[in-house]
């Protein structure tokens, strides 16, 4: 089986970019495909604990992420120099989120490699 | 010109028509590949990229039209051109379904495009097509 892996290189909330990323994401996984995200840059937002988005009344991107492994998603990536740019240590990241070096060897893992937007 | 194995692509477009380059560059590619023999196996748009399936668009007469110019080639060269949905309705379009469905006052999807769910995308990822992807600006 092929696996794809998803880049998300935007932080959340500022738009509908990766939200739809994770709608693509969520489709691979409910075909029984072998999918994975990986956070880059200020996409590393994505995995920060704590998210309170109410008060811009948007959905918390946080809870989606929370119930990747059970819709089948493989692996949830954090690039480490990105969680480092942005204080991200490890007890502020949510739990079941993996910390990579996002090289090539990394990429060399994956059949499919796409940025969602 | 040189022998080329023919592949086969799906192509992406998330950038929309007059905010992004993608939908323009997409076709570039397109006629590009169609001119080399290769075949393009379906068109997905997704995110903003929906807008180019809309039939309200209507530019100012010195500016291309994106959205017909794109739906002319898919018609010609008989290539399925699919929204994605839930990104389509977000954005206000519909095709006849869509509106009597959710009830609304008007339907806007330009032929020959036709609205499907990711599973179309799906289908795309792991069959033996090149998936290509055309976004547009940060």
């Amino acid at each position: 089986m092929s696996r794809t892996l998803i880049i998300v290189d935007t932080p959340p909330y500022g738009s509908w970019g990766g939200r739809e990323a994770l709608d693509m994401v969520f489709s691979l996984a409910a075909f029984d495909q072998e999918v994975s995200l990986l956070f880059l840059d200020a996409g590393v937002h994505w995995l920060r604990k704590g998210q309170a988005p109410e008060d811009i009344r948007q959905k918390s991107a946080e809870r989606n992420l929370l119930a990747a492994p059970v819709f089948g998603v493989e692996a949830l990536l954090a690039d480490d120099g990105a969680c480092q740019t942005y204080g991200l240590s490890e007890d502020r990241l949510l739990d079941g989120v993996t910390r990579v070096t996002a090289d090539a060897a990394l990429l060399a893992g994956f059949d499919h490699i796409a940025f969602a937007s | 010109m040189q022998e080329v194995t023919p592949q086969s692509y799906t192509l992406v477009i998330t950038g929309a028509p007059y905010a992004s380059q993608a939908p323009q560059t997409a076709l570039e590619f397109a006629r590009a590949a169609r001119a080399s023999g290769h075949r393009i196996k379906r068109v997905f748009l997704y995110g903003d990229g929906v807008q180019l399936a809309s039939a309200l668009t209507a530019p100012p007469s010195d500016e291309s039209h994106w959205p017909r110019v794109w739906a002319e080639f898919l018609t010609s060269e008989g290539i399925p051109g699919i929204v994605c949905i839930a990104s389509a309705l977000r954005r206000g379009l519909v095709d006849e379904n869509e509106r009597k469905r959710h009830e609304l006052t008007a339907s806007n999807l330009r032929p020959p495009f036709i609205i499907a769910g990711l599973g179309e995308w799906v289908e795309a990822q792991r069959g033996d097509s090149r998936v290509l992807y055309f976004h547009g600006a940060r």
